[in-house]
């Protein structure tokens, strides 16, 4: 759960994923990236290596691999968020044709196990010869429950007559913090806005299901799984299963997307494990959609009461906010209010999380801060209402003072120029007819970092060819590419002469994908065992050149004496003098290389009908650092995905759960709506390389402040508040409505 | 999906006769579009699917001037036909706004037409609703966003069918083949509220089909589909309707306005016709018309957005219809 | 690849092991189709014999006529055939999209049995030997691909765009791809790609 004080440390990734590492002092003596000048892979647009192998679809994801005499595995979930399960009868389900083995997972006989939080919990599984069969027989189980009232809204959690779903309480204990004296301040304040924000609960909706394979070959397993992290994947089910961790392997050489919801040991390999233990054979279990949409995470909800004040030169003066939110049947929606890109002198924040009885939430994309950045936002521009003042200049005179990190100030004019701000109206465009323009924008912060416990391995054999290992995963953001980039550069080698071996649990640590610490983590330890491989191998081409190894460079497939490039030798006939021994030399993360914290802007542009409540985005603009960029089309491409997920969470994306029964009525991809190729604007993006400050993640950043700048640009379209997300037809209809009847503008 | 038998009907005849009298038990598929799902989900559970797609997919002059439409025309073949985009655009544009290419490709006439309802409580095996024989409508206390705000129950489906409104507008009949022989019947009697038919839409038997869409020749009738979907890319729409318009010169002689998803079915808006009838077409009269079309909506819980949707979509339809040029595009 | 019953090689074990995979469920042999009172000739629902046509090969399975399209090239062919992806599973993502008979169609909605006597192409069949189609290249030079699960959709619906309409527009392309899903968000690159793949070039 997010802390409540200032400043708001960002929640953590979840997952056991650490979402930003404080680096410490070196571990060796101290590294640097090539000088600008002389980089020939870095910073350039580099197409992704595995691309082709993904676009020909020979690209082998783990829902993809079938293995020797492999079974299909299929998990019975409750169908009931809120129950207790008295009897599991497996005997029918083990008859049907081709079944090999069935479990309880349930158990009825441990009341302390068997109970149901929410809708989807595993109850028990079976594995069969086919996926139909498997399925089949999964819908024979018997399964008797005690159906208790569930909790499906925070409200109902919240109520006084509700039933204590939870050994804990149905709401956490209040979390407060404060700084200054906001109500002295508040009393001062020219003026004063009050108002109730909400956020919806967003699923994942990662393509590739969660699941994957488990196989035995006597007490060793092997694992392909689709995660974001092989080594947290391993290390849980190893402990779930009670098995020494060198003993299970995870290996990830695609995965179809994660968002934060693979970060840790899925419950699905474990049952997978058990079953192919009682079958003897490989067990394959992939979630179906429905599941997929109600157990493996989302982003909780959030609401905030807020009531904030500035002086009349539109100097923020004060802050004071309730908030509460569910993750479910878990903790962890917390957020920080105010966002931390703007000063509010005095400070008072309460937290409280609720308990639901739906799928626990986890990491999502910059948890937290989507959240937190809308709420915020729309506080900033209904304060530069009162005032009648351009929300951009009320931006400009409370953002953080300027440092590395924090270029607000520098980013929002180059996105103000880009969107064409000098055209917005005030609040409400006053033309003729239906549509509705407007403009909006927002910003974000996040840390990223880099994982100082990370390793690799570089190899180069005596035929030349190189290979680093390392336990990193490639989820889509293109680490694969990164990885040969890297190892490429520092050997003067061209991309195609190194391979990336990642996605394996026997190569050396590397954390799990998530909190936007991949390339923080991966960049400096494959630059440093790559240096130190390159160092080795001059030691043995040094005696050759009768110089000494400090002499020597690795420049344009040739090891050459610096300043004398003709006294040198080729890459290949160097390696020829390794003899039969390759060389293998490790590398750890070392600081200087990468640094922490990135800083951005969104701006939005919108049209709104106000006889349909449709709103359409015609603009999206994002100025955004990212620290020295390693692969800019790559880079790129994060940033779009960024904003277009921002997007989906703006309008569309809303877990809806039935608030009687707390069952979810659109685990599907037609009423759970992700964007399609029709709904996205133009996308203007300013990637800014700050080749200085080292790598820095920049998976999280683009998603945050999407939804805040086009509910702002909504609101400035049609002249009313949006007070929640998403923005859909009924919210602006109604917010119409509302202003008709005397509403707050 | 349960297992089940299949049968490749050659023609009509074949297909009729490998049909049975029980509800549910044999089905017949042909795009399959809208079936497998309900087959995955376990909300249809057929012991035998029938292969409707060798039934007549032309589309065909009738003598009187009208277009006789086979049922297994997909909505892709619809949309890019000539003639229909010609004599009908309205039912043209509807169904260029079916689904996705993939779904209009393999989606037909007669699967759109008779399609199942898209309610989400419908669709779950764990609400034992109305409509799969239960004792009550989830939607009514419960999430009703996209359901109905006529017909007033006892079950609060929206009619899925997009194609079904212009069916109705436009005036058309549907051939019916049984085992007792062939029949037609107006659109506009084709579907079939709740309380006439809680476990289908239409007035179809077990063991018929529909084989044709006859429409009847557009005369000078002006007609248009305007839908308001919530996602531009793949979606449902919140709301559509189609108008056709019998016009001389701007007066508008007679006037069909029909409402899709609306309700259960098709929602024929006899005061919106009626406030066109007669009168001189303006941007004021189509909207006093779409204000007609929407009296007696009754909103639910959650789905009062819709009515003020449903209206713009008649008001649209209407100035799209008679030719007037928007202020929404 | 898998290769044809009459191809030299062809070995009988392999061929009985995909009808195995797919019979023995139901823990029945195919049979002959059965006459019912009506004279109607019916199929299954025990594994029947199904053929398929998948990019200029002919693959004969025994399958239930319950087996889709898309499971049946995934799990019963062997090879599996894997380049189409089962995302959503009820025809609104478009992960499965193959062309057949010259149309997108969603596998996962389609019966295998159902796709016999037409001409099935899927993803595996635009890469001649290791050169990438013109799409596949354009998908890679644009970066209109990230995690790579929708791609192989991605690329089919845009090879079928184009084979149709060499020179689309923006809004035609946008139209003819509205039936798959991205989930990392690569639209932007996957527009650049499909109007700039080089087939009108070519």
């Amino acid at each position: 759960m997010a802390k409540q004080q200032q400043p708001p440390a960002p929640p953590p990734a979840g997952g056991g994923q650490p979402q930003q590492q404080v680096q410490q002092p070196p571990a060796g003596p101290p590294r640097s990236w090539p000088p600008v000048a002389d980089r020939v892979l870095l910073g350039k647009s580099i197409k992704r290596l595995d691309g082709p192998d993904k676009a020909a679809g020979r690209a082998k994801y783990s829902y993809d691999i079938i293995r020797p005499g492999m079974l299909y595995g299929e998990i019975l979930g409750s169908p009931h968020p809120r129950a207790r399960v008295k009897a599991i009868d497996l005997a029918a389900a083990k008859a049907v044709p081709g079944v090999k083995a069935a479990i309880v997972i349930k158990d009825p006989a441990d009341p302390a196990k068997a109970t149901i939080n929410y809708q989807g919990e595993e109850v028990a599984a079976v594995a069969a010869i086919t996926e139909e069969a498997a399925r089949d027989a999964m819908r024979l189980i018997k399964v008797e429950y005690e159906v208790l009232q569930p909790l499906a809204t925070v409200e109902q959690a919240m109520s006084p007559n509700a039933p204590q779903a939870f050994s804990s309480g149905n709401v956490s204990k209040v979390n407060t913090s404060a700084e200054g004296d906001v109500e002295a301040a508040l009393k001062t304040a020219a003026h004063i806005v009050e108002g109730v924000y909400a956020t919806q609960v967003q699923t994942h909706t990662s393509l590739e299901t969660h699941g994957g394979i488990a196989e035995w070959e006597g007490d060793k397993l092997t694992m392909y799984v689709s995660t974001q992290g092989v080594n947290a994947s391993r290390d849980g089910i190893a402990d779930a299963l009670g098995i020494p961790k060198p003993n299970a392997r995870v290996i990830t050489e695609y995965m179809g997307g994660g968002f934060g919801s693979k970060l840790g040991a899925d419950v699905q390999l474990v049952i997978a494990a058990k079953l192919a233990k009682a079958a003897g054979a490989p067990v394959k279990i992939m979630l179906d959609r429905k599941h997929e949409h109600l157990i493996t995470g989302n982003r909780p909800s959030a609401f905030a009461k807020v009531k904030a004040g500035v002086d009349a030169q539109g100097k923020f003066l004060a802050w004071d906010s309730e908030t509460w939110g569910t993750g479910g049947a878990g903790q962890g929606a917390g957020f920080t209010v105010p966002y931390n890109v703007y000063v509010f002198p005095a400070r008072r924040q309460s937290h409280r999380d609720v308990y639901t009885n739906a799928g626990p939430q986890r990491a999502f994309r910059a948890p937290g801060h989507p959240q937190a950045c809308f709420i915020t936002e729309t506080v900033i521009d209904e304060l530069a209402d009162r005032l009648r003042m351009d929300p951009l200049e009320l931006r400009m005179r409370n953002v953080q003072p300027e440092a590395p990190n924090y270029q607000w100030k520098k980013y929002f004019p180059i996105g103000a120029e880009k969107i064409g701000w000098n055209r917005r109206h005030p609040t409400g465009d006053a033309t003729a007819g239906p549509i509705k323009r407007g403009l909006g924008c927002a910003a974000n912060r996040w840390a990223g970092g880099g994982n100082r416990s990370t390793r690799a391995m570089c190899e180069i054999q005596p035929d030349g060819s190189v290979t680093t290992k390392i336990s990193t995963q490639d989820i889509g953001t293109g680490t694969r590419t990164v990885i040969a980039m890297i190892a490429a550069e520092t050997m003067g080698l061209p991309l195609n002469a190194v391979t990336a071996a990642i996605g394996d649990t026997n190569y050396p640590f590397a954390p799990g994908s998530g909190g936007s610490i991949t390339v923080g983590s991966v960049s400096p330890t494959v630059r440093v065992s790559a240096e130190n491989a390159l160092k080795e191998l001059f030691t043995r081409v040094a005696p050759q050149l009768g110089v000494t190894a400090d002499a020597l460079e690795a420049k344009g497939g040739r090891i050459q004496v610096k300043g004398t490039p003709a006294k040198g030798m080729a890459w290949k006939d160097a390696c020829k003098l390794l003899g039969t021994t390759p060389i293998q030399a490790n590398g750890e993360w070392t600081q200087g290389l990468s640094s922490v914290g990135t800083s951005g802007v969104q701006f939005a542009d919108v049209e709104v009908d106000i006889e349909t409540g449709v709103t359409r985005v015609k603009k999206i603009v994002s100025v955004q650092d990212c620290g020295m960029i390693v692969d800019k089309l790559t880079a790129e491409s994060q940033m779009y995905g960024g904003i277009i997920m921002g997007l989906g969470f703006a309008l569309f994306e809303n877990r809806i759960l039935d608030r009687n029964t707390a069952k979810m009525v659109n685990p599907n991809m037609e009423w759970y709506l992700v964007p399609g190729i029709s709904d996205i604007p133009v996308i203007d993006i300013t990637l800014v390389d700050q080749p200085d400050r080292g790598v820095i993640g920049l998976g999280e950043p683009p998603v945050i402040s999407t939804a805040a700048a086009i509910a702002n640009a909504v609101s400035n379209a049609t002249g009313v508040r949006i007070r929640k997300l998403p923005v859909t037809p009924d919210t602006v209809l109604a917010a119409l409505q509302q202003e008709r009847a005397g509403g707050t503008l | 999906m349960k297992p089940f038998a299949y049968v490749n009907a050659a023609n009509e005849k074949e297909a009729i006769a490998a049909l049975g009298p029980e509800r549910g038990k044999f089905l017949p598929v042909a795009g399959g579009m809208d079936l497998l799902a309900l087959m995955k989900d376990y909300i249809a559970q057929p012991d035998r699917l029938v292969n409707v797609k060798n039934l007549d997919k032309a589309i065909a002059k009738t003598a009187d001037g009208g277009l006789r439409i086979g049922a297994a025309v997909t909505v892709a073949d619809l949309a890019a036909h000539a003639d229909v985009a010609r004599m009908y655009p309205a039912l043209a544009q509807a169904a260029a706004e079916v689904g996705t290419p993939q779904i209009r490709n393999a989606g037909t006439v007669g699967g759109n037409i008779n399609q199942r309802p898209r309610c989400w409580y419908f669709r779950n095996e764990e609400f034992d609703c109305l409509k799969k024989g239960g004792s009550r409508c989830f939607a009514v206390d419960g999430e009703n966003q996209y359901h109905a705000i006529f017909g007033d129950g006892p079950c609060h489906i929206v009619h899925p069918s997009s194609l079904a409104v212009p069916a109705v507008a436009l005036g058309a009949k549907f051939r019916v083949a049984g085992p007792a022989g062939e029949r037609e019947v107006p659109a506009g009697e084709y579907f079939l509220m709740p309380d006439r038919n809680l476990f289908g839409e239409t007035v179809l038997q077990p063991n018929e089909l529909m084989t044709h869409m006859i429409l009847p020749a557009p005369g000078g009738a002006k007609s248009a589909t305007y839908e308001v979907r919530y996602k531009q890319s793949h979606d449902w729409p919140l709301a559509t309707a189609t108008v056709a318009l019998d016009m001389s010169g701007t007066t508008i002689r007679g006037a069909r306005v029909v409402m899709g998803a609306v309700a259960p079915i098709p929602w024929r808006a006899s005061g919106a016709e009626r406030a066109l009838a007669g009168k001189a077409i303006t941007e004021q009269l189509a909207m006093e018309a779409a204000d007609a079309a929407v009296q007696g909506a009754k909103a639910m819980t959650l789905n009062a957005y819709k009515i003020q949707i449903a209206r713009t979509t008649v008001k649209r339809a209407i100035m799209l219809a008679a030719g007037l040029k928007g202020n929404w595009a | 690849m898998p290769r044809r019953k009459d191809e030299p090689g062809f070995s009988r074990r392999s061929f009985l092991k995909t009808v195995g995979a797919g019979g023995v469920a139901a823990g029945v042999l195919a049979k002959a189709p059965a006459v019912d009172a009506q004279g109607v000739n019916v199929l299954g629902p025990g594994p029947v014999p199904v053929t398929l046509n998948v990019n200029g090969q002919v693959h004969r399975l025994e399958i239930e006529p319950r087996v889709t399209l898309l499971d049946a090239l995934r799990t019963r062919f062997n090879p599996p055939m894997t380049g189409v992806k089962r995302v959503c599973d009820r025809g609104a993502c478009g992960a499965c999209t193959m062309i057949v008979d010259g149309k997108t169609i969603y596998a996962c909605s389609t019966l295998a049995i159902e796709a016999q006597g037409k001409k099935i192409r899927t993803v595996e069949s635009f890469t001649q030997g290791t050169v990438l189609h013109p799409v596949q290249q354009a998908f890679c030079e644009k970066d209109g691909l990230m995690c790579g699960f929708c791609t192989p959709g991605f690329v089919t619906a845009t090879v079928a765009l184009l084979e149709k309409t060499p020179n689309p527009t923006a809004e035609q392309a946008k139209r003819a791809l509205d039936g798959n899903i991205c989930r990392c968000g690569t639209y932007v690159r996957v527009l650049e790609a499909a109007l700039n793949s080089g087939v009108k070039r070519g």
